[in-house]
């Protein structure tokens, strides 16, 4: 399966410059841990980016504004935080957005497939849940609503 | 301006919860019906839910946000006055298309506040009036949830089974249970088992970004098909810009736009269906010289009392496997433990909580953390993104607290004349700040909420939001007896003019403390239902 979307067919491009620029921030945001890999070698500049950015191609100018502010980019963020909090954020959406749809990622946290999967409930499932009569103890509380006051159909 | 020579019994605008329930019982009773939808058909293979990147999509093209979203169909909403951002989706099936399908019933004492609890109005129907009509809409939605719940009179006895309520469900029930507390597995408008209409759920998760298996009651899929079947004519993309009346005050019909072009459709009926803030929109659109303050309006209260649901969250973090991305996305359990009034809380009214599945969509998980209380200032990015998501994607619970909330005038809907939709039509306005009553329920139930995950076991618990953004657009065409201070009688019945009605969300007396669509689809099969058996003596134009 061909999963990259030309970024230029979407309204937004990246150089390889750019490109570079771009995993220094990325990884400066996910710098992986914890059995994950950073977002840079999660391809997330090179791959994931231009598949997050076609979905919500509006953001492309945050991640633009970022890579054009000079600066290191953990000082660059450190002050976008402090003082451009909603760049910030947006930025921090679209990164974590690219790294999170990447199947390896998604199957490290543990999610069933790379999008949403069937799972139809087995026929006597919902009552499995509750077979210990944890659900009668509710019951036996008796009514907890207040009924109509004046009842009289109208 | 086209004309339509055809004049239709039954004119709906709005193909959404309220209009597909009512075109569906008026078409199938023999009435002609013509519906006009701003928006059109949504395909469920353009939903983004078959995609990786559906939680993107649904930030924005998906968003229930119509000013993020910013489609043709759409129209802008100001929101500078208000702290509420009214959400909605325009398209056949309307909001239903991205609601998460939670099916409650309002409770008795919600339409008798005044009477209980000293404020706001009662409502002039009851529970018991509306009872028939909540299980006859159940039956057509495919509701599902387990009956006998001690929450409700005893006649909730929802068609389908429950569905599983997962482990999250088990763990938070247990939970409960250890505080003596109430909670219901949940009710959701998501059938568990296949219905004529509906496939049985595949338990995707993905019920709020629309359901790719056509598993989600929506009424695009429950209504319009059986109501064309019988004759009824949807017309998509088709704009209402005003109502139109004769000199003797009747409605004759609408006047929509559609590509650009001006048509009019007449009708012997109107029936408002466009939601909480479209409804009093298009009434105030109206005006005319005739009626100079909107249609309907001789009490001004068209617009007024909007009313919405600042819900509350929290989540909590579990050591053990949670998998909460098992759907359905719509309640996995509910409590009404705190719903009923007890003034020594320091409010009246209370809330329902119910707990959806919260690591379906992991991006959230940002926001959770860096904006959640007590978490905000604590380090999530760089090194320790991947472990907070580690601890958080597959290990959280996350409750909802939906607070009952009470109508101001001081709160209301507008229209913008600053702003246009794609037709040069005025945008909405609204103007909303949070009441006393509505804040102190939020802040003592999600104190509650976090002694319940203390109680289920979390190591972590902490609150996420006090003022949540709901598609509850509520109360601007309030129902009652008096015109004086209401806009339509107990049957949706405008006051001033008794051939136009109003069936949504629109008509709420007070928001009650449950999500609305189980009622708003009751009322409106209760005005369908009224219309076909009053048909004689309905008055029309001539």
């Amino acid at each position: 399966m061909n999963i990259q979307i030309k970024g230029k067919d979407k309204g937004f491009d990246f150089s390889d410059a750019d490109r570079d620029r771009l995993a220094g921030f990325v990884d400066a945001l996910i710098a992986g841990g914890a059995g994950f890999p950073s977002a840079s070698e999660a391809d997330v500049h090179t791959v994931w980016i231009d598949r997050a950015l076609g979905a919500r191609p509006d953001l492309f100018p945050f991640v633009r504004q970022v890579l054009d502010t000079p600066g290191e980019p953990q000082d660059v963020l450190d002050r976008l935080r402090s003082e451009e909090e909603s760049v910030f954020d947006e930025l921090g959406f679209i990164v974590a957005g690219a790294y999170l749809i990447n199947p390896k990622i998604r199957k490290g946290f543990g999610y069933p497939g790379i999008t949403p999967e069937k799972n139809p409930a087995f026929p006597d499932e919902a009552e499995a849940y509750l077979a210990d009569g944890i659900l009668d103890r509710v019951i036996e509380r008796g009514p907890i609503y207040r009924p109509t006051p004046d009842f009289e159909a109208s | 301006m086209n004309s339509k020579t055809d004049r239709a019994d039954v004119l709906i605008i709005g193909a959404g919860a309220s209009g597909g329930v009512a075109a569906k019982h008026l078409a199938v009773a023999g009435f002609s019906v013509v519906i006009l939808e701003q928006g059109s058909w949504v395909a469920t293979s353009d939903l983004p839910t078959n995609k990786a990147e559906f939680e993107l999509l649904g930030s924005g093209r998906w968003n229930w946000n119509p000013n993020v979203r910013g489609l043709d169909e759409d129209y802008p909403v100001n929101t500078e006055e208000s702290v509420a951002i009214p959400g909605m989706y325009n398209a056949v099936g309307g909001s239903m298309i991205l609601y998460a399908s939670c099916w409650c019933r309002s409770k008795p004492s919600d339409f008798r506040v005044r009477t209980l609890d000293g404020v706001a109005d009662d409502w002039p129907i009851s529970y018991e009036d509306l009872s028939p009509y909540y299980a006859a809409v159940e039956r057509e939605f495919g509701v599902a949830g387990k009956a006998g719940n001690p929450a409700y009179p005893p006649d909730h006895q929802p068609p389908l089974p429950a569905h599983p309520i997962t482990n999250a469900g088990r763990m938070m029930a247990q939970g409960m249970d250890k505080l003596g507390w109430h909670w219901w597995p949940g009710y959701n408008s998501i059938p568990s088992q296949k219905t004529d209409h509906l496939e049985q759920c595949k338990r995707l998760g993905v019920c709020m970004y629309g359901c790719p298996e056509g598993a989600k009651a929506t009424t695009d899929l429950t209504h319009f098909p059986d109501a064309m079947k019988h004759g009824a004519k949807v017309i998509t993309r088709a704009r209402v810009a005003r109502i139109t009346t004769d000199d003797a005050g009747l409605a004759t019909g609408a006047v929509y736009l559609q590509g650009g072009v001006e048509h009019f459709q007449a009708a012997d009926v109107v029936i408002v269906a466009a939601n909480g803030v479209g409804t009093p929109r298009l009434l105030l659109m109206s005006a005319s010289n005739q009626f100079p303050d909107g249609l309907a309006n001789s009490s001004g209260l068209v617009g007024k009392r909007y009313m919405t649901h600042p819900f509350g969250t929290s989540v909590g973090i579990y050591e053990d496997p949670v998998e909460d991305w098992t759907g359905p996305a719509g309640e996995v359990i509910e409590s009404m433990e705190f719903y009923e009034t007890d003034e020594s809380r320091g409010f009246v009214r209370g809330s329902k909580w119910h707990i959806i599945p919260s690591s379906v969509a992991p991006t959230r998980m940002i926001d959770r953390w860096t904006k959640g209380e007590g978490t905000a200032d604590e380090s999530f990015w760089g090194t320790d993104f991947t472990a907070r998501m580690k601890d958080m994607v597959g290990h959280m619970i996350e409750w909802m607290t939906m607070p009952d909330d009470l109508p101001e005038e001081t709160n209301y809907i507008a229209l913008d004349h600053d702003q246009t939709d794609s037709d040069g039509l005025p945008a909405a306005k609204v103007r909303y700040v949070t009441g006393e009553n509505t804040k102190r329920i939020v802040d003592w139930n999600l104190e509650r909420s976090l002694e319940a995950h203390e109680a289920a076991g979390a190591t972590k618990a902490w609150v996420t939001g006090r003022n949540n953004p709901s598609m509850h657009n509520l109360g601007t065409a309030r129902m009652g007896d008096d015109p004086s201070d209401s806009v339509v009688d107990k049957w949706g019945r405008s006051h001033d003019i008794p051939n136009l009605y109003v069936i949504d969300g629109s008509v709420f007396v007070t928001a009650t403390g449950v999500n609305p669509t189980a009622t708003i689809s009751a009322i409106a099969k209760r005005t369908a239902t009224y219309l076909v058996e009053n048909a004689r003596k309905q008055k029309v134009a001539s």
